[in-house]
């Protein structure tokens, strides 16, 4: 709605980004097969943060956004399956941030979007479960629930 | 119909006392105003007409009022005004703050000065404004370019934004619903509201009116005392006030509501009767009872299945394909020669007569019973409800086209012929109030005897009293309508057709109480109500002179007491005796 600053907006993002960023983090808009960038897409990283069980993993995320960005939230997915208590079957995220109608507001940074997941890695809300194994498990059996996320973080290497 | 010209003409020419008498007419302190009342109905109606202006004011009451939007939005300044005046705060602030508190001046008051910091946090009132930072160029918060302070805008928290973001921010806010109303400063760590200046200042036009709507539709909805008429079309609101007796209003627009369930007024049933015989209606309840009568799970998948033909060999359609026994839902592998054939099953006989089989067949005997006493109610308040319906189409017909034609073949001011509207309007709240009387009746419990056995009683007088006055106002009117001058007898019929108004009205207005009243007197009463079967015996007499005394006599003045069974009751002790007996048979009172 708010007349197509959404890619102004994602410009000055990836400037801001480039310019400085969190340690470990990796955020960029995709590339199109001929060369061109597309804004509303970014491919990112994001790392399990140290002294953690999700420490050694660097977990892929893809962001879309809207044309009505900033005004509503977008969309941020991990790869299908991912384990985690807050995260859809389909890899959605469901953080209240990224809730147009709760927690987000348009001054929020992709910055600020992804260290936010980070945080909610190893800080799930039993509150809000958004996928039966991982609730479950994490509810009912922590030990379990434990190894699945340290294997999980094997299962996402460092990429280079 | 000798006997009821004879009541007419009682009620006619009588003072008021004569209601006194009249059937069930209660007698307790509380009804006393109410006699009065009909008397001075009564004495006005002999005297003139003009009655209907005494019987609106018998009617209306004053627990609410009606709002229109200039009203709504009077109403609202004057809140706002209040408080703004009290806390010595801005308009837009102590509009914020009355929102937040659903507009209640008073909770605001108590909140505010019990911790006015923690109110302010709360609804994000910043006590000290911050100016925007000091520079001669600003970022924007949403869209990260730089602008020269002039384009830039900020909310009392000092949070620079570009115009443009804003705009988008508020249009976003408005286009998602009422929420906008609390719109907070779109920076995450900010909880600062935005009110109705930004609005004004930033938004267009169209979102400005948008925004204004909610605002004023908030005034009406979070509300604790004001509601929407549910009239369709209708833009009247209800202001009631709280805790004031009867919770029926009638809306500008004319429809009748009832201001707690907001259903259409349903006196004498309470609002948790309606909603569980609307639910009903609606529900898929009666369609499981059907199912469930009707029908049989098929023993594998459980599917429901209606037996309409055939043997007992049944087999459920695909996927499922299993065959089994529509008697003994037992495989039909088990079944042959050995257990009765092909069109019986013995199997199932045996079982029968252990008692296996009762259970289930009791409950699909009983629902199949239940649907059936449903429908008798549910068709009857149906069709009580349409012919209110074509009752008001009539009284709309008879205001715009009759009257006027009726004043011109009379010769009769229309100014003398309200008692026609009057008549109309009877009937038209008399099928309300019986329609719902169906209701009531589904939901009084089967084993009550002497209290279903009183209700129908009374259900069946009120439908034949209608059925008097609305013979009365439809056909013998028509008479007068067709005639080709002015009739002699119409002062008759004017005599004839006021008193069987207020004789119903009586009635009814009775009839709602004791229903209301749960037909309370019953129990005092219960032995004597199942002695007294028949019909003919009258209401008054189960009632009869109670041991609390607060019972009347039905219908016993002397000149009024035969019913129309030819039964007359004693003055005395109410017993109905026959026609050739000069005594009352039960306490040996003269007649």
């Amino acid at each position: 709605m708010s007349g197509g600053i959404a890619r102004g907006r994602l410009a000055e993002e990836r400037k801001a980004w480039r310019k400085n960023h969190p340690h470990g983090f990796v955020a960029k808009p995709e590339t199109l097969p001929d060369g061109s960038v597309n804004l509303m897409i970014w491919h990112c990283t994001i790392p399990g943060k140290a002294g953690t069980d999700w420490e050694g993993g660097y977990y892929p995320l893809t962001i879309h956004f809207s044309e009505d960005y900033p005004s509503k939230p977008p969309k941020c997915k991990f790869p299908p399956g991912f384990f985690h208590p807050n995260v859809y079957p389909s890899g959605t995220v469901c953080l209240s941030i990224l809730n147009e109608d709760s927690g987000w507001r348009p001054a929020i940074t992709v910055k600020q979007i992804l260290v936010g997941i980070q945080d909610l890695l190893d800080q799930p809300n039993p509150a809000d479960p958004a996928q039966t194994e991982g609730y479950h498990m994490f509810i009912q059996d922590s030990l379990e629930y434990r190894k699945r996320v340290r294997l999980q973080s094997k299962q996402y290497p460092p990429l280079v | 119909m000798a006997s009821e010209d004879e009541l007419m003409m009682q009620d006619a020419t009588d003072d008021g006392e004569s209601f006194d008498d009249d059937f069930y007419s209660g007698g307790d302190a509380r009804d006393d105003s109410d006699d009065d009342d009909v008397m001075d109905y009564d004495f006005i109606d002999n005297d003139s007409d003009d009655s209907d202006t005494a019987l609106a004011h018998h009617r209306s009451q004053a627990n609410y009022s009606i709002l229109n939007e200039a009203d709504i939005r009077k109403c609202q300044e004057e809140s706002i005004t209040k408080i703004s005046t009290v806390l010595s705060i801005p308009r837009v602030a102590a509009g914020i703050l009355l929102r937040h508190y659903n507009w209640s001046v008073s909770k605001v008051n108590d909140e505010w000065f019990a911790d006015e910091g923690k109110v302010r946090r709360i609804v994000g009132l910043l006590e000290n404004p911050m100016p925007l930072p000091d520079e001669e160029e600003l970022t924007c918060g949403i869209c990260f370019d730089a602008y020269p302070r002039n384009e830039i805008s900020a909310a009392a928290c000092g949070h620079p934004f570009c115009l443009t973001c804003w705009q988008g921010y508020i249009r976003t806010a408005i286009t998602d619903g009422p929420g906008c109303l609390m719109l907070r400063c779109p920076d995450p760590s900010c909880s600062a509201a935005i009110g109705v200046d930004m609005i004004n200042k930033l938004a267009n036009d169209d979102d400005k009116k948008k925004y204004n709507r909610y605002f004023i539709r908030s005034f009406v909805e979070d509300n604790r005392k004001t509601k929407w008429c549910p009239a369709p079309g209708c833009d009247y609101a209800v202001d009631y006030i709280v805790g004031s007796g009867s919770y029926d209003v009638t809306c500008g627009c004319s429809y009748s509501f009832c201001w707690n369930c907001t259903e259409e007024t349903h006196r004498p049933v309470d609002c948790g009767t309606v909603s569980k015989w609307i639910l009903k209606n609606s529900a898929e309840s009666e369609n499981m009872n059907w199912i469930l009568a009707n029908s049989k799970p098929c023993p594998k998948c459980k599917r429901p299945i209606e037996k309409n033909q055939g043997c007992m060999h049944i087999t459920c359609t695909p996927p499922c394909k299993f065959e089994f026994c529509w008697l003994c839902l037992g495989p039909w592998t088990d079944h042959g020669e050995r257990t009765g054939g092909f069109y019986a099953c013995n199997r199932y006989e045996a079982a029968k007569q252990e008692g296996v089989f009762d259970e289930s067949e009791k409950r699909r005997e009983m629902a199949k019973n239940s649907l059936e006493r449903y429908t008798h109610y549910y068709e009857r308040w149906a069709t009580n409800q349409s012919s209110r319906q074509k009752a008001l189409s009539d009284l709309q017909q008879m205001q715009t086209v009759h009257l006027e034609k009726l004043s011109d073949k009379q010769c009769q001011p229309e100014s003398q012929l309200k008692f026609i509207i009057e008549a109309w309007l009877q009937i038209v709240e008399c099928r309300r109030v019986l329609k719902w009387t169906y209701a009531y009746g589904y939901y009084l419990p089967e084993r009550e005897h002497a209290k279903r056995q009183f209700f129908e009683y009374l259900q069946g007088e009120a439908e034949s009293g209608l059925e008097r006055l609305h013979q009365c106002a439809e056909k013998e009117l028509q008479g007068y309508l067709d005639a080709e001058g002015p009739s002699k007898e119409f002062n008759e019929f004017r005599t004839k057709l006021a008193g069987l108004t207020s004789v119903t009205r009586n009635y009814f207005e009775n009839l709602v109480r004791a229903l209301e009243n749960g037909l309370a007197d019953v129990d005092a009463h219960g032995a004597y109500s199942r002695a007294a079967s028949s019909k003919s015996v009258g209401g008054g007499s189960i009632k009869g002179k109670g041991s609390r005394g607060k019972g009347t006599t039905s219908r016993s003045s002397s000149s009024r007491n035969i019913d129309d069974t030819g039964h007359w009751s004693c003055e005395y002790c109410t017993y109905a005796n026959v026609r050739s007996a000069t005594a009352c048979q039960m306490c040996q009172q003269r007649r």
